[in-house]
């Protein structure tokens, strides 16, 4: 509870630190390239009546063909004796105005269909959406030429074509997240009080969609340019003598033996803005999406990166089973690297189990990633410290060796068993395939195996289950399955990462019970990490408190917990409740808030 | 990861020597076998049924007509008739046909099929006419009946004179068909044709080419090639590339701009041949600036014809003066020169009439049969008029779609129109398009609607008259009227082309723009 | 499953008969009939009705629309009033071609697609994903008809490599090499796009997938990486490519009508767009079915393959 006000105020300091979108969108460099590119051509476009170039409509029979760099024609002249480079610049002009109207108008269209589609559900819903399949199925080109057939030639009517032919696209993406949202509590809230149809969608639904619009338009823009171009390639879009990018390609096509550069310059004016519009969308879209905006969008190594300024000697631990010296654990920011986990020192001897406790964000699961070097990296890097494991320092092996001991030596069990386990893969598959890493045993045996740990850990209806999926179990059953795996090859040490904080209170105790047992039964290490002090009393020899990054506080769980020393351990005691202690516990709890607020004030 | 790029590599390998294996291509077409590059997947090989130049490239090889233009004109001479008597009043014609002659099925060609193919065209309790529909029946509207006196003699009996109708028995309608295999494969006739001509239809392997074979038994004579083989190409671009890269022995049409490239290569051959064709834009002389003569006159002085054929067609086309091609030579009026190019002119006079800075809506198409290149044509029309003074607005039609909204006329929807015509017969073009009683209200192609009432009975007048020289004068005077009248832009005549592989021997374009490969060989 | 397919299989046939109907309301809306271009030149008011009434097009349209579903459910297509043969014929012909270089493209974009995704995803930041983000970028940033009008210049006419046009040679030939060296150039130009589209997206569920809990799972199981990126990363993000994959279908369907154009592959795409030009109305009616027909069955297939993947989406 104290954790969640303490949480708020690190996101707070997080959210600041975090570019904006826009710092976002410069900093990736594609995206900024693709931005100025496009803002060059946009001015260019824009500026064309001012520009000292001819008459892009004056035809010259005589001046045919005039190849790039004759004098007054910088590009030289089409069939008919036209200024390439005026036609080019006006014809840019009405491409991009075209491609860009046409995806406004669908973004419009498909859009609010999307959204009411959305949020009416049921018949509406099904109604709208086979009118949408019926959209969809008809192959779009044809689709477009039957309406500018209908409508008769023109850049408007085939502008009006592709914006048709794309209000699918837009409608059933934002019909997809409108269903999502209007489920939603604030959304239940409004409706409750008294909001009509009409403004839910457009004060609640709306504002948390448009960020999606932006960036489905941002990437179907590109796209749009193209299809106008197709469509002006085939005869139905600017009339002539207008120039329009795709009606100039259509025009040079004839020419393509014999004068192939004519058709060079659309040609190459058409991928130069469909490809830096596509630059810039993809930017667009990394910037908004919330999800890659923590740079999540690069993908992890296999081992954290490891860059110590300095190991510290080894320090001869009598008989310790993992040995921990000053590790320090950095993420990188936009200002280098910054340390989650700041030097901390533990060691585990066999048999024994050592709690590390503490709030969110205090590092103690970073901590315990950063063993195996299981830190996404990046942002993770370990910059120091070392970890010993039978004496050898962990952090000094060859990639190779450190997967040797992940599910060896060393197994983890972690907080949500229904993410971490995979959900496409049977559990029997998924626990084999960990035996079958460090065994060389067959498919079958391993699949025995897989049957005999799960028995081990209790699952019930072991056979049949072992083929089940994790969606086809309940979350005590996953976590079984997930202790099942971290036992697969008789590991030493066992590090279990909040393994019961998913899991209702019953389901949880029956789970300790189980790593108790079996800690005794094979004489494992294990280092549990809690933010939990009742779990901590129950099967913890030791203890070491965390808080932001550091060890607050260590030793016997029974010593700690009859006189904790530092204040954050006291008030993490406080906060489990005891059996009979009724309304005192949560006086205990608000006296302990009220000072740390006057404290900070 | 070092095995995945060994993957890719062996994958590069692998497409390449799969690439390896397809690359011999491009082998050369063999001998005796010539490949022609179509314009178009044909309609149909019915000659009843269609009416596309580019069916009939096929279909002049497969059938014969009781006449046919004698090649390298537009005179009649006699092909599965042997003669024939024309009665004084010029409403009989008795044929007399040629003996011993088969259809590819084997039946025997006579009196009685003659009877079948005009009876089917045009008798609607014919048991066949379902069969149809058949378009250019009208060519034969004058026919009151057919009979057959033997089985070597057929008379037809006209309603009334009609000069043209010898030249329309030439014509692709006039092909005579195997009435036996009308009859066993009803409406798919079209897919499984049997004339009398020098080849036999072998198949139609639909968008992808139709062949036929030498007919051995010909009676004037079998063919040099063992074969030909038509392939649709319908963009013309393709249909270069073909040619370039060698899967063509013949193409044609080919764009202006791509016949300077086969001019300068010895291994093609390039042809080429005045026919019966006019470019011209129609003008709206109903409503609208083009009601005043001066304003036509001033269009056809503002545009610089020249300039369009030497450079936008290449010099594909000549500058047409009036309404009759001068391929039609013992009609045409030699006298006639085309209106000068006078912007000068043009503007004063568009300027005296008032009508200067006025908008004129310009019906362009896409393309078209003997359209020649009508976009740009009609786009560097629009700049030149643009020069003189007037606001034009292109709108561009396909093909079809623009025949429908200008052959009902263009009241209401536009000033000019493209427009070109190829005939077999100098009356064809002004008596459908230029007569007051050619007006689409009844039933014309008169969508400008020109009237001249001199015009229209020097017009009725010639078709009457059997006489060719009483007919050369009266078109002549109705060119002079027309000339001066200006309802049209009169633009171009185009010369046809075409491109072979050097190895063609013998071939030749006829005026009539039909495809004649009686005489042509490839020996290597 | 079998219950679910046949389910989808039954809501796609209002989709169809809607379709049928709008196809029906935009041909009647388009100026000039089949007669006109029957007729050609000589399509005067006069001979345009007097064709019209032998093609039966004079009727209500809604006669005609109901003769023509009578038909259809009696296996009748009704026949093309300009290629006077059978619309069935004509469409199977068309149809199997565009099958044939459609699916060609569809094995190529997917196959090139994922591994261009997977190697970039894997090979982040260094000058593979580069190249291939950049050949990527090419690909969908080109219209695809200049592309292939340079295939055919570089490969056709420059090298004489490969044929230019068609889908068989016109004499000899007709055999699979004869077929697969006519595919190459229109299959590959029409794959670009696609290939594109799904190596982006690839490469962007592997990057995310990558980043999930049961990765993080299969690392601390002590897996080689190998293993994590093919087998435990490659399933997952293969569960959010397959339905783009059958959208892709739709699209390289679609896209088959500019590279139909360009090759003259005789596939429906150009038929659909001559028969929409020539108003042959009851052949634009059954291409659009089949190609209609055709997308919802690839979406149907792109569906089931995700549902086989991902067992949390069988019902």
């Amino acid at each position: 509870m104290s954790g969640s006000a303490t949480m708020k105020r690190v996101e707070v300091i997080k959210e600041s630190r975090r570019p904006t979108a826009w710092q976002l969108l410069m900093n990736n460099t594609l995206a900024a390239i693709g931005f100025y590119l496009i803002c060059a051509v946009i001015l260019v476009a824009v500026a064309a009546p001012l520009l000292p170039i001819p008459n892009p409509d004056a035809t010259s029979l005589a001046e045919r063909f005039l190849p790039f760099g004759s004098p007054g024609h910088l590009l030289g002249t089409d069939h008919l004796g036209r200024d390439v480079l005026a036609r080019l610049i006006w014809g840019t002009q009405v491409s991009l105005l075209v491609g860009i109207s046409a995806s406004v108008i669908a973004a419009f269209f498909g859009s609010a269909i999307g959204l009411v589609s959305g949020y009416a559900g049921g018949r509406t819903d099904n109604l709208m959406m086979r009118g949408i399949d019926m959209l969809m199925a008809f192959p779009y080109i044809l689709l477009a030429l039957a309406i500018v057939a209908v409508l008769g030639p023109g850049l408007m009517n085939a502008l009006y074509a592709i914006s048709v032919v794309n209000i699918p696209f837009f409608a059933r993406n934002i019909r997809g997240i409108t269903i999502g949202l209007s489920h939603r509590e604030f959304v239940d809230a409004a409706r409750l009080s008294g909001k009509g149809h009409l403004s839910i969608i457009l004060t609640e639904i709306l504002p948390n969609v448009l960020p999606v619009i932006v960036i489905t338009m941002s990437t179907t823009v590109g796209w749009m340019i193209l299809e106008t171009a197709g469509l002006s390639f085939l005869g139905l879009g600017a009339q002539p003598p207008q120039a329009d990018l795709g009606s100039m390609l259509g025009e040079a096509r004839t020419q393509m033996f014999t004068h192939p550069f004519v058709a060079t310059a659309p040609g190459l004016m058409v991928f130069i803005i469909v490809m830096s519009i596509n630059l810039l969308g993809d930017g667009v879209r990394d910037a908004l999406d919330p999800r890659l905006r923590a740079g999540a969008l690069s993908r992890p190594r296999a081992v954290t990166r490891i860059e110590r300024r300095d190991t510290p000697t080894a320090q001869p631990a009598g008989g310790a089973a993992l040995n921990v010296v000053e590790l320090e654990t950095s993420f990188e920011g936009t200002k280098g690297p910054e340390p989650a986990v700041k030097g901390v020192s533990f060691s585990l001897s066999k048999g024994e189990c050592l709690g590390l406790i503490g709030e969110s964000g205090s590092g103690k699961s970073v901590t315990a990633l950063s063993l195996l070097g299981l830190v996404a990296s990046p942002p993770g890097i370990i910059t120091g410290g070392r970890v010993d494991i039978d004496g050898e320092d962990i952090l000094s092996m060859p990639e190779t060796k450190i997967t040797s001991y992940r599910g060896g030596k060393v197994a983890y069990v972690f907080q949500d068993p229904l993410t971490t386990l995979h959900p496409l893969f049977t559990i029997g598959d998924q626990v084999a395939e960990a035996i079958r890493v460090h065994q060389p045993v067959s498919q079958t045996e391993a699949r025995a195996k897989a049957v005999e740990l799960f028995k081990a850990v209790r699952l019930p209806d072991p056979e049949q289950r072992s083929s089940a999926y994790p969606h086809e179990l309940s979350g005590g059953q996953r976590q079984r399955v997930g202790i099942a795996m971290a036992l697969a090859n008789d590991p030493d040490i066992i590090i279990a990462d909040e393994p019961t904080t998913a899991l209702d209170v019953t389901v949880q105790a029956e789970i300790l019970r189980l790593l108790q047992v079996l800690r005794e039964e094979r004489g494992l290490a294990l280092l549990f990490i809690t933010h939990d002090f009742g779990v901590v009393a129950q099967i913890c020899d030791k203890v070491a408190v965390m808080r932001y990054g550091k060890i607050v506080e260590a030793g016997a769980t029974s010593e700690v917990l009859r006189n904790p020393q530092h204040d954050y351990t006291k008030r993490l005691i406080a906060c489990v409740p005891k059996p009979g202690q009724g309304r005192a516990f949560l006086e205990g709890v608000r006296a302990l808030l009220d000072r740390e607020a006057r404290g900070r004030a | 990861m070092l095995k995945l790029s060994k993957g890719i590599a062996a994958l590069a390998f692998a497409a390449a020597a799969a690439f390896g294996l397809v690359a011999p291509a491009a082998a050369q077409t063999p001998p005796n076998v010539l490949v022609v590059g179509q314009i178009a997947e044909p309609a149909a090989l019915d000659p009843h049924t269609v009416t596309a130049v580019n069916d009939f490239r096929i279909l002049m090889n497969i059938y014969d007509g009781l006449v046919r233009y004698k090649p390298g004109t537009l005179e009649v001479e006699p092909a599965l008739a042997t003669s024939w008597d024309i009665s004084d009043d010029g409403t009989e014609y008795t044929f007399h046909l040629r003996d011993g002659v088969k259809f590819h099925d084997g039946s025997d060609f006579n009196a009685d099929a003659v009877k079948f193919n005009f009876d089917r065209m045009l008798k609607d309790d014919h048991p066949y006419h379902d069969t149809g529909p058949f378009p250019l029946s009208f060519f034969f509207s004058s026919i009151t009946d057919v009979t057959a006196v033997d089985p070597l003699t057929v008379k037809f009996t006209l309603s009334e004179p009609y000069a043209p109708f010898l030249s329309n028995l030439a014509y692709p309608t006039g092909l005579i068909v195997s009435p036996a295999a009308v009859e066993q494969y009803g409406k798919d006739f079209g897919r499984h044709p049997s004339g009398t001509g020098p080849f036999k239809f072998v198949e139609w392997q639909s968008n992808a080419r139709v062949v036929i074979e030498r007919n051995d038994d010909y009676w004037d004579g079998a063919p040099a090639l063992d074969a030909v083989i038509y392939r649709p190409i319908t963009d013309a671009n393709t249909r270069v590339a073909e040619m370039l890269s060698g899967g063509l022995d013949l193409m044609v049409e080919v764009p202006p701009d791509n016949v300077a490239t086969f001019a300068s290569d010895p291994a093609f051959k390039v042809y080429e041949q005045a026919g019966p064709h006019l470019w011209f834009l129609i003008l709206n002389a109903k409503d609208g600036p083009f009601a005043n003569k001066e304003v036509r006159q001033a269009v056809n002085y503002a545009v610089n014809k020249q300039a369009l054929v030497d450079n936008v067609l290449q010099g594909t086309a000549t500058v047409a003066a009036g309404p009759t091609p001068p391929a039609f030579n013992w009609a045409y009026d030699e006298s006639l020169d085309p209106y000068p190019y006078n912007p000068d002119k043009a503007r004063q006079m568009i300027k005296d009439a008032g009508f200067e800075g006025a908008e004129v809506t310009f019906l362009v198409t896409e393309g078209g049969s003997g359209m020649l290149d009508p976009i740009p044509m009609g786009t560097a029309i629009q700049a030149d008029l643009e020069a003189v003074g007037l606001k034009v607005k292109i709108e561009t039609y396909e093909w079809n779609t623009f025949l429908g909204i200008v052959n009902p006329g263009l009241e209401g929807k536009g000033d000019m129109a493209e427009m070109a015509w190829m005939t077999n017969d100098p009356d064809t073009l002004p008596f459908l398009a230029l007569r007051t009683d050619a007006w689409p209200d009844k039933g014309g192609f008169n969508s400008g609607y020109y009237s001249n009432p001199k015009v229209d009975e020097l017009l009725e007048a010639a078709r009457k008259s059997t006489d060719q020289a009483e007919r050369a004068s009266l078109y002549k005077q109705m060119q002079e009227l027309v000339y001066d009248d200006a309802p049209w832009l009169f633009v171009a005549n185009w010369k046809q082309n075409a491109v072979s592989s050097a190895r063609v021997e013998n071939f030749a374009l006829q005026p009539s723009f039909l495809l004649d490969l009686r005489k042509v060989s490839k020996p290597n | 499953m079998t219950g679910y397919i046949v389910k989808r299989l039954f809501a796609a046939i209002p989709v169809l008969v809607g379709l049928s109907i709008i196809v029906f309301l935009i041909m009647a809306a388009i100026p000039g009939d089949p007669a006109t271009a029957i007729l050609g030149a000589f399509a005067t008011p006069e001979n345009v009705a007097r064709i019209n009434q032998q093609l039966g097009l004079d009727k209500p349209l809604w006669d005609q629309y109901f003769i023509w579903v009578g038909n259809l459910l009696h296996g009748d297509f009704g026949r093309s009033y300009i290629l006077n043969r059978p619309v069935l014929d004509e469409i199977l012909e068309r149809f199997s071609a565009t099958l044939i270089l459609a699916g060609t493209s569809l094995v190529i974009c997917s196959f090139l697609g994922l591994l261009a995704g997977i190697v970039s995803a894997v090979r982040q930041f260094t000058w593979v994903d580069r190249v291939v983000t950049f050949f990527v970028l090419i690909g969908i940033s080109m219209p695809s008809f200049f592309l292939g009008l340079l295939m055919i210049i570089v490969f056709a006419v420059q090298w004489r490599l490969l044929p230019p046009s068609g889908m068989f040679a016109a004499y000899g030939g007709g055999d699979l090499p004869d077929l697969l060296r006519h595919l190459v150039l229109p299959a590959a130009t029409l794959s670009v796009v696609a290939t594109g589209v799904i190596a982006r997206l690839t490469r962007a569920s592997m990057l995310e997938v990558l980043r999930q809990d049961y990765v993080r799972t299969a690392r601390a199981k002590g897996l080689d990486e190998r293993t994590v990126i093919y087998k435990h990363a490659f399933k997952a993000a293969l569960v959010s490519v397959v339905p783009v994959i059958g959208i892709q279908a739709g699209f390289v369907l679609g896209g088959a009508v500019y590279i139909e154009t360009v090759f003259q592959w005789p596939g429906i795409g150009a038929m659909l767009v001559k028969a929409i030009s020539t108003r042959d109305i009851l052949l634009v009616q059954g291409g659009v079915l089949v190609v209609a027909a055709a997308y919802v069955f690839f979406n149907l297939l792109a569906d089931v393959a995700q549902s086989l993947l991902d067992p949390r989406l069988k019902t």
